[in-house]
């Protein structure tokens, strides 16, 4: 793939040096020449200095043939501009913005930009890390559904996933036995010390944490 | 009108002062609170200190009730922001946003920016027409730049003097508009004859300039 980043901070560079290392090509722009030392030596993509929304930059930085853009440099209004140049002047196929405003993520997704935000998914994180046990909300985008894990033990052992899965509210998507993951059938039978990772409908959570006692 | 003016450097206090003045309902936003103080003292208008691409502030300014929103601050992408933010959210009929650099003019367009007004470009303009030895004298530009009307003082060696206006071939897309001859103001006919000193006001496609400049003043 042929991807461009905007901006060369933590995010941008580890990005960067991730793609490149898998044999993706990869060109980097930022405004100051000295982020480019973060990329360190083993580093072998193109690097760009100046404004990640530069119509002339981008040409050069070859966005005509890119397969993905990214924006994440640490302005929210740079990232959003330079994203929606990369979609709707250059028709980039893929494009990705990092936004740390909630509210301006929101505005932004619902006009069908692909948005993260990394203030939400750190926050939600934080939040399930205090507050809850077992489950994770920001593991799916949609806010009203999450990940719970329901280890087996006392009277789920010998139990089928289709005695576990609530119509409408839980569904056993994986088993985590020993060293692997299992993607159960309807009959898969549990065993002790397994783990079940299920999607939950957030609404049904209680409900569910009381039934299976967690 | 209700205006809401995002940025209060020199543009947008000189703004929100002249609409002020003229009775329209300003409301001003701007980060920093020195200046939004100052502000308040000097003009008769809801002033807010805060980041106008907060959709917070924007709110608290009466953005959704406003009739135009002006971004003038000195970021683009700002600007961008703000009158998107407008436009999408609170649902705004007309925006105004300043484009600092130019080659920025192109991308107010195609985000959606009703009404771009590129500063720079116009003030090197003015200042380039001031500092060049050229009788060629832009007046206004419309159309985004496409079309303006431009004022010629004719020299005594232009090739068309003593010609009738139907003997001249203007370029595509202009066309002669009036003759100020010292005081008089002549509407040009096909048999109007040209003179020197003749000052010749013109509309023209902005991409013809330079050939009517070489028919009416000659090759440079």
């Amino acid at each position: 793939m042929y991807v461009i980043i905007v901006g060369c901070g933590r995010v941008g560079s580890e990005l960067a040096r991730l793609l490149s290392g898998e044999g993706h090509n990869v060109v980097v722009i930022d405004r100051n020449q000295n982020s480019f030392d973060r990329l360190g030596g083993t580093f072998n993509g193109l690097t760009l200095v100046g404004n990640g929304f530069d119509l002339k930059l981008l040409k050069q930085a070859g966005i005509e043939k890119a397969d993905a853009f990214c924006a994440v440099t640490n302005g929210d209004n740079t990232n959003l501009i330079s994203a929606q140049v990369a979609k709707k002047i250059f028709k980039t196929p893929k494009v990705i913005a990092r936004v740390y405003d909630p509210q301006r993520a929101h505005i932004y997704a619902a006009l069908g930009l692909d948005i993260i935000s990394g203030t939400v998914l750190f926050a939600s994180m934080l939040r399930d890390k205090i507050i809850e046990t077992r489950f994770s909300s920001y593991l799916i985008e949609a806010r009203d559904l999450g990940v719970l894990e329901i280890e087996v033990k006392n009277s789920l052992i010998n139990k089928t996933i289709q005695d576990i899965n609530v119509a409408q509210e839980l569904l056993v998507v994986a088993i985590r036995r020993l060293d692997k993951t299992i993607i159960p059938e309807p009959e898969t039978v549990l065993k002790p010390q397994d783990v079940l990772m299920a999607v939950v409908k957030v609404d049904s959570l209680k409900k569910i944490k009381e039934r299976f006692n967690l | 009108m209700y205006i809401v003016i995002v940025g209060a450097g020199k543009v947008g206090y000189f703004l929100a002062k002249r609409l002020a003045d003229s009775k329209h309902t300003v409301s001003i936003i701007d980060k920093d609170r020195v200046v939004c103080e100052e502000i308040a003292k000097q003009i008769e208008a809801l002033v807010i200190n805060g980041d106008g691409c907060d959709p917070h502030i924007l709110e608290e300014a009466g953005v959704a009730r406003a009739d135009v929103v002006a971004a003038v601050t000195g970021e683009d992408e700002d600007n961008l922001i703000i009158c998107q933010l407008a436009k999408e959210k609170f649902h705004l009929g007309r925006t105004v946003g300043r484009v600092n650099n130019p080659d920025n003019e192109h991308t107010f367009f195609e985000l959606g920016v009703d009404v771009p007004i590129d500063s720079t470009k116009i003030i090197a303009k003015i200042i380039e027409e001031e500092v060049s030895f050229s009788d060629f004298v832009n007046l206004m530009s419309f159309k985004r730049g496409k079309l303006s009307i431009v004022r010629v003082d004719l020299p005594k060696d232009s090739p068309i003097i003593n010609k009738q206006v139907h003997e001249i071939h203007l370029p595509q897309d202009s066309v002669l508009v009036s003759i100020v001859r010292g005081e008089e103001v002549i509407v040009p006919k096909g048999n109007t004859v040209l003179m020197p000193g003749d000052d010749i006001i013109a509309l023209t496609l902005v991409g013809n300039e330079t050939q009517l400049l070489d028919l009416l003043v000659g090759k440079l």
